[in-house]
């Protein structure tokens, strides 16, 4: 099991991550959710030991990785795709972490024939694409075979096929019982991919709970309504407290009211219902409303840019 | 390729003590990093050529070219003339084996398969010291035997032999030179991470500040340049010593000095930094 406990990093006067504290358990894809610049990477790299926490810790069972006897074999990571010097030779760039490791030499051919990659191992890895250096910096964290695995947006670069390559793989390491920690920006790739999701915006934890628990309770009460006689209901509907999005084919977005209130409601109005369906927000939306206000940088519409100058 | 077939479980080979890295698993993994890229041997040729060209060509001018009436001082130090070149591409090596690390990320996958930074750094360090000390000698070597071919051809002046006094060690000294001097980029490197910068300080204090402290008055130029530590290393090729110069020796061992403090600062330097 993973334990982060208060974990903090500065950089200079800046807060990258501040009092951090969560725990990632074994058996399940958990993802690491949140905008760009809200801290995932700085904190994979304080649990890595490559950067120094101005305070608090993070082990691996009970351990930091700095002092885990075989740290290969203990935990895998991938943290840049292209962390290897080009003019080496994929297969040669695994030996030297294989020998680093203590890990039988087999071990760096079944790896690479683990991510596809057996073809091009003599190959420098200077040519190779994003994909192709996914692929690599994954089989660099399988080389130990360990029950640990960090990943820090294993599908970007990915085509289609690859994405689901990762997505199946990482499930299928967390059923044998593996702890995986993936991090991403991608809401939909973890809706699909984790089952716990760590959300964190500027370097604070902003949720800790199951993909599904994060959906549900985001999604609060929205109700979408089809009716013609939106006329008629509106009035009604804002009188009983909804807040009420209305297009022009007659669909009116309700939140605020459960689906059997605006039902009721539209039933004292005498109006025909074409559609009552209560809407689930995906986890995109829950994501967005969770880190509203957390973003590093936000862009601005095209509008208001354009009113500044 | 859409297969998911895994190896092992992820609990197959326990992390038991007993099967922990060792020191040697690092410097396999450091000397392995060195073999597999061609920039090695690709400098290393290089060093050789320099070295053993420029040496054969002023050995060749100098002899070929003094007037009879006058003699040469040290031959050593025209024999072996091309000496500088070696230094200076042995401490590019040494800067490039540790800034390619960082210009490439290569150094996340490092510090992930050994955490002990420390040890990286002495697995890296002894590694590349004994080739270079290997290749270094082998060069210096070719060059003083090439040379002496060539400075025999030319009888009037004296030629020196490879029993003379003080000569054979001022050819393996030669060689001694040359690996700390890549060490000395190892340490540069390590501080700077930066090839550029490590590369421009490193010629700096061998070869453009000794030349700035000749300005300077000799009651302070001569111990500056007596302890300086490219100027004391340099000491060990000189046939016969220098006034104002430490012994081949202690010379030798100034450099050395130097060289295990730089290193222990770029130790700490690396231990102290965010990767």
């Amino acid at each position: 099991m993973i334990q982060v406990r208060a974990l903090t990093k500065r950089f200079g006067t800046t807060l990258a991550v501040d009092h951090l504290t969560f725990d990632v358990q074994p058996g399940v894809v958990t993802g690491f959710l949140g905008p760009n610049g809200a801290g995932k990477t700085t904190t994979l790299r304080m649990m890595l030991g490559l950067s120094r926490p101005a305070s608090g810790t993070a082990t691996i069972d009970g351990v930091s990785y700095h002092n885990l006897p075989a740290p290969m074999r203990q935990v895998g990571a991938l943290l840049e795709a292209k962390a290897y010097h080009p003019g080496r030779r994929a297969r040669d760039h695994l030996v030297t972490l294989a020998q680093a490791g203590r890990i039988p030499l087999r071990r760096v051919d079944e790896v690479l024939a683990l991510v596809g990659l057996t073809e091009v191992a003599r190959r420098r890895v200077g040519g190779f694409s994003l994909g192709m250096a996914q692929r690599l910096g994954i089989a660099a964290a399988m080389l130990g075979d360990p029950p640990v695995l960090l990943l820090d947006e294993p599908v970007n670069g990915l085509d289609p096929e690859g994405i689901l390559w990762v997505r199946t793989f990482m499930q299928a390491l967390a059923a044998q019982g593996r702890t995986i920690l993936v991090s991403s920006h991608l809401m939909s790739e973890m809706a699909l991919t984790a089952t716990r999701v760590i959300v964190i915006g500027r370097g604070h934890l902003i949720a800790d709970s199951t993909v599904e628990d994060l959906i549900k309770q985001s999604s609060g009460a929205v109700v979408r309504l089809r009716t013609p006689r939106a006329d008629l209901v509106l009035p009604r509907l804002q009188a009983a407290g909804a807040t009420i999005q209305s297009q022009t084919d007659g669909t009116i977005t309700v939140t605020g009211l459960g689906v059997e209130a605006v039902g009721d409601v539209a039933f004292q109005a005498g109006v025909p219902v074409h559609e009552l369906t209560p809407v689930e927000a995906s986890l995109e939306e829950a994501f967005m409303e969770l880190t509203r206000g957390s973003f590093e940088f936000q862009a601005q519409g095209l509008g208001a840019g354009s009113a500044a100058q | 390729m859409t297969s998911t077939t895994i190896t092992g479980t992820g609990n197959g080979p326990a992390a038991r003590q007993a099967d922990a890295p060792s020191f040697v698993n690092t410097l396999q993994s450091e000397w392995t990093k060195l073999r597999t890229l061609r920039s090695t041997p690709i400098t290393l040729a290089i060093a050789a050529a320099l070295v053993i060209g420029l040496s054969a060509l002023i050995t060749w001018a100098a002899y070929g070219s003094t007037p009879r009436h006058r003699t040469l001082t040290d031959q050593l130090d025209v024999l072996t003339a091309g000496w500088f070149a070696g230094l200076l591409t042995a401490m590019v090596l040494g800067v490039l084996v540790v800034t390619n690390e960082y210009s490439s990320g290569m150094v996340i996958s490092t510090f992930l398969a050994t955490p002990k930074r420390v040890r990286v750094l002495l697995a890296k360090v002894l590694a590349f010291s004994v080739l270079l000390l290997v290749i270094a000698e082998l060069i210096s070597f070719v060059t003083f035997f090439l040379s002496h071919a060539i400075a025999s051809a030319f009888p009037r002046f004296y030629d020196p032999a490879i029993g003379d006094h003080n000569v054979l060690r001022g050819v393996i000294g030669i060689g001694l030179t040359a690996v700390l001097a890549g060490l000395m980029g190892v340490g540069l490197g390590a501080l700077l991470r930066n090839a550029a910068a490590a590369i421009a300080v490193g010629v700096g204090i061998s070869f453009v500040l000794p030349l700035v402290f000749l300005a300077l008055p000799s009651s302070i130029q001569n111990p500056l340049l007596e302890y300086w530590p490219t100027q004391a290393g340099s000491q060990v090729r000189e046939v016969a010593r220098q006034a104002h110069s430490l012994t081949a020796w202690w010379g030798l061992g100034d450099f050395a000095l130097f060289i295990v403090i730089l290193l222990v600062a770029a130790g700490y330097a690396l231990v102290k930094r965010d990767a």
